[in-house]
Formats: structure tokens, C-alpha cells, sequence
């Protein structure tokens, strides 16, 4: 991105890489602090699926920073473009996590209405899991028809 | 920004215009979700601050679509204006979520524990907030280069 952004020629094209620069820097952020923020608030725990969001980081930050300065290697692309794939299905599996395991810590799981709304704000954030889905489709929106 | 796209003839140009209304559309879904989440937690309260975000929202929604279709500066200057507005907002609620949670728990926010505390308190999320500035900023790059011309 940063490449792109020094060698862009037209208003359009620099533009163009602001954007992409900008988005890119606030996923980077997001990246990085969202593990902070989880790692304050207890969400590391013994299981393997509290920890998923920590993992995504490793390959998240290490993508994002190196896609800034190579966006053109075909393996560093796809290796981004994968992590974001895996932050979207992350993001989405723990909403349904959160709201499954909210509905089986109270009355077993059950799909009426208003049982359904009540334990989508239980305990556990049904919706701030999705915080990793917003960054792999801003990641994904960064990276298209960047060549 | 849709016409914008639809007219821009260099490459470059199609695809600024393509990731101008694709951030359009996550500031205008994000001010539509966040109202609905806001009113879905309760958190549409007695107080002026409470209700400060769900404001923000029912504001910045129009704006967000109003500019999917025009990009005339009587909708352009507010909708930029109302993203600084968000980014703030977002960030004012932050703070004062740390600060409630200090002030229910009775710690001091100058203290590395007493911090870390006012993060962890369930019910009422800290950077949760933040939320807003993200919606702001992503619209206030739309914004702000929505007048670029094709070249």
C-alpha cells in the first residue's frame, strides 16, 4: 500500500490508497488492541475457543503490517487475504457461540422470540464478536484490485 | 457516490469508487445496527447521555444515505460534520463508561488497578463506545474524498 500511495500519479490513484491506507491502519488498530481489551476483561480462558481471537491476532497484525509495504508477493496476498477470511468466520462463530452458550447457561437452547432476544444480551456480547467480521471485510474491501 | 462509480471511467476511479460506497454503506448499516443494538440492551435511558448515541444514529443514518445519492455540499458539509460528531462521540463514551464503572465500584482511575477494574466491569463495556468513532471515521474518509475528481 505504502509503494502504491508514493508512486500514484493521479488524484485518483493517490485517493485511492489514502483510503486503502487509512482503513488498513484502523484494522491494524483493531488488531492490536482488540486482545488487550480481551485479555483485560477475562476473556483468555482454559478453553481453546476463548482463545481464538488471540490467535487470529498473530497472523492479523503480521499480514496487515506486511501487506502495507508488499501487496504484490502472491503468497503474502493470499495469506492476507485467508486471515481476513478466518476474522469474518470468526467473528461469526463467536456471535453464535455467545448466544448459544448464553441460552445453556440459563434454560437450554431454544429459538422462540423472546427467549431468543432476552439471552442475545445475556451475559456474554452476542454482537461485539463481530467487531473481527467488520475487520476481515474491511481487510478484504482494502485488498481488492490492489495490484 | 453511486453516480459518482457508475461515472468514473479509469480504473483507479472504478475502484475509489467502488470502496467510497462500500465504507458508505458500513457507516449508513453501522448508525441503523448501532441504533437498533442500543434500544434492543436498553440502553435508551432517562438520562441525555444515554440516549446521546442513539442520536448520533437516528442523524447520521439519513445523512449516510442521502449520500449514496448526492454529493451536493448541503448534504455533504453536514453528513462530514455529523462523522467528526460520531468520532467523538465514540470516544467520549469511552471515557465515560471508565468513569461510571470508577465511580460504582469506588476506585480511582489514577491507579493501575483501579483502572484495570473500571475495564472489566460486565455491564457497562468501555471500549464498546468506541464503536461510533469507527463508524464516524470510516464515513469521514467517505466524506472527505467524495469530491475527488476522475483523473
Amino acid at each position: 500500500m505504502i509503494p502504491a500511495l508514493r508512486s500514484a500519479t493521479t488524484t485518483t490513484a493517490r485517493t485511492l490508497e489514502i483510503v486503502r491506507v487509512v482503513l488498513l491502519l484502523l484494522i491494524l488498530g483493531a488488531f492490536v488492541m482488540y486482545p488487550v481489551e480481551l485479555f483485560i476483561i477475562g476473556h483468555w480462558l482454559p478453553t481453546w475457543e476463548s482463545q481464538v481471537p488471540f490467535w487470529i491476532t498473530v497472523p492479523g497484525v503480521l499480514f496487515t503490517v506486511w501487506i502495507f509495504f508488499d501487496r504484490t508477493t502472491p503468497w503474502v496476498r493470499w495469506a492476507f487475504i485467508i486471515t481476513m477470511w478466518v476474522a469474518i468466520l470468526t467473528g461469526l462463530v463467536g456471535a453464535y457461540w455467545h448466544w448459544i452458550w448464553n441460552m445453556e447457561d440459563t434454560r437450554g437452547i431454544a429459538w422462540n422470540w423472546s427467549y431468543a432476544m432476552d439471552q442475545f444480551h445475556g451475559f456474554r456480547p452476542v454482537l461485539a464478536a463481530m467487531a473481527y467480521t467488520n475487520m476481515g471485510v474491511t481487510g478484504l474491501a482494502c485488498i481488492f484490485r490492489a495490484r | 457516490m453511486l453516480e459518482r462509480w457508475m461515472n468514473a471511467t479509469t480504473p483507479e476511479g472504478k475502484t475509489l469508487g467502488f470502496l467510497q460506497n462500500f465504507f458508505l454503506l458500513i457507516a449508513a448499516f453501522g448508525f441503523f445496527f448501532y441504533g437498533v443494538e442500543h434500544w434492543v440492551i436498553d440502553h435508551y435511558m432517562e438520562s441525555f447521555w444515554a440516549r446521546l448515541p442513539f442520536y448520533v444514529s437516528m442523524i447520521g443514518l439519513p445523512l449516510a444515505l442521502a449520500m449514496f445519492f448526492t454529493v451536493h455540499k448541503a448534504v455533504r458539509i453536514p453528513f462530514t460534520i455529523w462523522m467528526v460528531v460520531s468520532v467523538l462521540t465514540g470516544l467520549l463514551g469511552a471515557l465515560l463508561h471508565l468513569v461510571w464503572n470508577a465511580n460504582d465500584l469506588g476506585v480511582s482511575l489514577f491507579t493501575i488497578s483501579g483502572l484495570l477494574e473500571s475495564f472489566q466491569v460486565p455491564y457497562r463495556p468501555v471500549l464498546a463506545g468506541l464503536a461510533h468513532t469507527h463508524v464516524g471515521a470510516v464515513g469521514l474518509v467517505v466524506g472527505l474524498t467524495a469530491t475527488v475528481k476522475d483523473s
